[in-house]
């Protein structure tokens, strides 16, 4: 079954044909350098980007699969959460293909799809599996039972992962986005240098929290003044990571400590860290665990993983889906984390 | 036999209408969505309205041809209808034409609005104490606009028409005794040619040889606030 999907949730304009496993096309129109003067994510600006980048978009991942808009199936498009703006674009452009050839639809949750990049060729993991999604829009700690769903064990409280280290890179006067900046610097510096707090360790649960790290390290570049911070920027930088990292891998481990699981996924942009995947491969090497990483181009924001999503799920048939709207909530039903505990 | 489908989602309705070699056959107007703050229904009511205006007249394959207003208006609106637009056109393999809402309100108001061989002033409230505008006299073409400017601006502009035009729109009734004061007639608050008709948006899709439906862009008039913001501190710094 031939399956087009957009995902326009964010900053990203994406698109993807699919058949079964395997990824046939998989575009991805990065607006990163649009928004790198503004040093973040700008709402509005991502959503003119979108507009003017799915057509093309959607017209190249046809190309590249060889196939034409005849040939599909279904559509599949994220419908939340995420940027409204952004994701109605997405959206009206998915609902309108759709019924003008009056093809099934189907709205997918944007995490879950980032839980079905795992389904994916090459090397596709079946459930049960702990997955952990870290990037600049999330940081979800979840368990898949089943391909249709997943449960939340965990989430961030506050600031995402990579908010957190993108932020953190502005702070030590890097790039945007800062993540691979961030790691360059932090090669040469000392991890143990500063005593970043790792946040969330005492309390119970699986919920994450990245605002006091940064806050901490506001606190700290105004302690030693401009001069030394530049000076120690590499210290401050493998620290910081160091306590980004460290708050991960402790979730996680927290969460493998049931003992029921064995194997871990490990998607999202934040994925592509290094010290991160170091982390978390000696723990599953530890445990016996099998380790899925999940390829770069699916790791992150993709259209690919919402296809592989909506494989999973029952489409909206025509004329079901034309009012659909999208949604800044997650949109699927699903067991919550509260849920998850109660029982 | 040429059937149009036309649409505009650069206000607070959600206007969809249907014609046919110019004879209009289903017209709808939605407004906002009652409670939650009023926010337009143009995600939830435009492939809707647009889908019984179509079953209505043969379905989806008997379109020629789609319409779409591009603004200027509603930044969010015009993404929903514009991205409609474009993949309706795609699936359907038929021209986009881009249609100018102002020139859309403009048409409305010069064939229903009562005012004789005057000048059609369209008026949209842009928000922030400004107003878009458009003037057209006697055919589709604009004379002046699209553009954004405040109504003490445009009192001015009007003032300075050879004759008095007749002004309708949000833009017109948020700001009748400004516009008044420069010379122009405005219609009751009640009155429909206020509000943007679809079958507008088709008659002036209709003419001319429509485009590519990747070609049709909206008309924002106004930067992401990012943007300007940004310019003003560079330009501050300087
Ligand atoms: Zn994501």
């Amino acid at each position: 079954m031939l399956l087009l999907a957009l995902e326009t949730s964010c900053d990203d304009t994406c698109a993807a044909v699919t058949d079964g496993a395997h990824v046939l096309s998989n575009v991805i129109s990065s607006q990163a350098a649009a928004h790198a003067r503004f040093g973040g994510v700008v709402p509005e600006v991502a959503s003119r980007h979108h507009l003017e980048l799915v057509n093309p978009v959607v017209d190249a991942a046809l190309h590249e699969a060889g196939v034409q808009l005849a040939d599909v199936d279904a559509i599949a498009v994220t419908a939340g959460p995420g940027l409204i703006g952004a994701l109605l674009v997405g959206v009206s452009s998915a609902k309108a293909l759709a019924a003008a050839r009056r093809l099934p639809l189907t709205p997918v949750d944007h995490l879950h799809g980032h839980v079905a990049a795992n389904f994916l060729e090459p090397e596709p993991l079946d459930p049960p599996f702990v997955c952990l999604v870290a990037s600049g829009g999330h940081t979800l700690l979840a368990a898949v039972h089943e391909r249709s769903s997943y449960k939340v064990l965990g989430q961030t409280l506050d600031d995402a992962a990579g908010e957190a280290i993108d932020k953190a890179a502005r702070l030590l006067g890097l790039g945007f986005p800062g993540g691979p900046e961030l790691e360059r610097l932090a090669a040469g510096g000392d991890p143990d240098a500063f005593g970043f707090p790792v946040a969330m360790t005492r309390e119970p649960g699986l919920d994450f929290s990245f605002s006091g790290l940064k806050t901490a390290l506001v606190y700290r570049c105004h302690e030693l003044g401009e001069e030394e911070t530049s000076r120690r920027r590499a210290d401050l930088a493998a620290s910081f990571q160091a306590a980004v990292v460290g708050q991960l891998t402790a979730k996680l481990e927290r969460a493998l400590d049931s003992g029921e699981w064995s194997a871990v996924a490990l998607g999202g942009g934040v994925a592509a860290n290094g010290p991160l995947r170091a982390c978390v491969a000696a723990l599953c090497e530890e445990r016996g665990l099998r380790l899925k990483l999940v390829a770069p181009e699916l790791c992150t924001d993709n259209a690919a993983m919402i296809a592989a999503a909506a494989a999973e799920l029952e489409p909206l048939a025509y004329p079901e889906y034309l009012a659909l709207d999208a949604a800044t909530e997650a949109v699927e039903r699903r067991a919550t984390s509260n849920e998850q505990r109660a029982t | 036999m040429a059937l149009v489908i036309g649409f505009d989602t650069a206000t607070d309705d959600t206007a969809a209408a249907v014609m046919c070699d110019g004879e209009l056959l289903t017209e709808s107007a939605a407004g906002p969505t009652a409670g939650g703050g009023g926010r337009p229904a143009h995600a939830t009511r435009l492939l809707p309205d647009l889908e019984a205006a179509v079953g209505a007249a043969g379905g989806w394959e008997a379109v020629d041809r789609v319409a779409v207003g591009i603004g200027p208006g509603s930044f969010t609106g015009l993404r929903i209808g514009i991205a409609t637009g474009r993949a309706l056109a795609q699936a359907l393999g038929v021209p986009l034409a881009g249609v100018s809402t102002l020139a859309a309100l403009a048409r409305g108001i010069r064939e229903r609005g009562g005012g004789g061989g005057r000048p059609a002033l369209a008026v949209l409230d842009a928000r922030r104490g400004e107003v878009f505008a458009a003037l057209a006299d006697g055919t589709d073409e604009l004379l002046w606009g699209p553009f954004v400017a405040t109504p003490a601006e445009l009192a001015r502009r009007i003032a300075a028409l050879d004759r008095p035009p007749l002004a309708a729109g949000s833009g017109a009734l948020r700001f009748r005794g400004e516009l008044q004061q420069g010379g122009a007639e405005i219609p009751a608050g009640a009155d429909r040619v206020h509000r943007v008709a679809a079958r507008d948006i088709c008659a002036i899709g209709a003419l001319g040889p429509g485009s590519d439906p990747r070609d049709v862009a909206p008309v924002y008039l106004r930067k992401p606030d990012a943007e300007r913001w940004r310019e003003r501190d560079s330009t501050d710094n300087r």
